[in-house]
């Protein structure tokens, strides 16, 4: 389970962080996008946990700014060391994400047969 | 005005967008994060504010605070609180030597003000012990310190609980405090002529008061 949960972190804190490099967001706005992206389970309430985890590691920042819609809201940005983070947790994803969904794929066949 | 209470302010009004449901729930964990110590206030008021600026905007959406908070809104506020910065330790010095200081600043503003009234229908003696003096700042800070834990404790363990439980916290809590304050009177009771006496005109008390306060408000101003 603490496993499960530090993987799911690490996932998350990525996906945060791709899309706050996109453009600068504020809570409500990044929680509809990662819905849009296809996310629904790590949309509403949790990203906010992640949002402070990632401001106290130094890799995002807030700033309080007028929104479209009128008031002001506190936008996210990626740090120059938020960056770096990003680009490496990118390149490992990538090396094991083709690869490691193949296997798990063949792991929910196997357990059928049983 | 600190940009802190600014904060504090703004969160006031725009609590009043909530409908009845999400206000509850809202404003349990908005306690939570307020009475617990450990985290730095100032981002602990600005994670409140993107949440009430979310939970507004979720609610025009036809979303309720169960859907942004989850099932368990104390172990959502618990999963906040550590990933929030803890309080710096310049700012807790500060602070509570504006509280210290402030108080200090009362005490003798209104003993000069009320001196100086009462010397218009009889003589006053101005006179004050300084042993009685300090042992009765020591144990209001004392009981102060103590007070303020184990009251904010009290409520914080009922916060998200039904309301019947709730009441039962704020009585005990307040039972607390009465005994809290009791001890103070008994002290003062008790030790009412120690140590050096010195003998003051109320236009000293008075001004010592002032400049203790004007001290306590850049103190509070600093300490974020």
């Amino acid at each position: 389970m603490a496993l499960r949960s530090q993987l799911l972190k690490g996932v998350l804190d990525a996906c945060v962080m791709a899309v706050v490099e996109e453009q600068p967001v504020y809570g409500y706005e990044l929680s509809q996008k990662l819905q849009a992206i296809g996310l629904p389970d790590i949309s509403d309430g949790t990203i906010y946990p992640v949002l402070l985890r990632l401001q106290k590691n130094g890799f995002i920042r807030g700033e309080m700014r007028p929104s479209a819609s009128g008031p002001n809201r506190k936008y996210y940005f990626l740090t120059d060391q938020g960056q770096a983070e990003l680009e490496q947790i990118a390149a490992e994803w990538l090396e094991i994400a083709k690869p490691v969904s193949q296997l798990l794929k063949r792991g929910g066949g196997y357990e059928k047969d049983r | 005005m600190r940009k802190t209470d600014e904060l504090i302010e703004e969160n006031n009004h725009k609590r009043e967008l909530l409908n009845v449901e999400n206000e509850k729930v809202y404003e349990d964990l908005l306690l939570y994060l307020r009475t617990d110590l450990r985290i730095d206030e100032h981002a602990g008021e600005e994670i409140l504010m993107d949440l009430l600026d979310h939970l507004v905007e979720a609610q025009e959406d036809g979303k309720s605070a169960k859907e942004l908070f989850g099932e368990s809104p104390q172990k959502y506020a618990d999963e906040l609180i550590e990933n929030l910065p803890s309080q710096k330790r310049r700012n807790v010095f500060l602070f509570s030597a504006s509280q210290v200081l402030g108080l200090t600043g009362w005490f003798a503003a209104s003993f000069g003000m009320i001196s100086l009234i009462v010397s218009f229908f009889r003589p006053v003696d101005n006179s004050i012990a300084l042993g009685s003096l300090l042992l009765m700042l020591l144990s209001v800070m004392l009981v102060a310190f103590v007070g303020v834990s184990v009251i904010f404790k009290i409520i914080r363990s009922s916060v998200f609980q039904a309301e019947k439980k709730k009441w039962q916290a704020y009585v005990k809590a307040g039972l607390y405090g009465a005994a809290a304050f009791a001890c103070v009177v008994l002290i003062a009771w008790l030790f009412q002529d120690f140590g050096p006496v010195i003998k003051l005109e109320w236009w000293l008390f008075l001004l010592i008061g002032l400049v203790f306060l004007a001290f306590s408000k850049l103190m509070y101003k600093w300490s974020e």
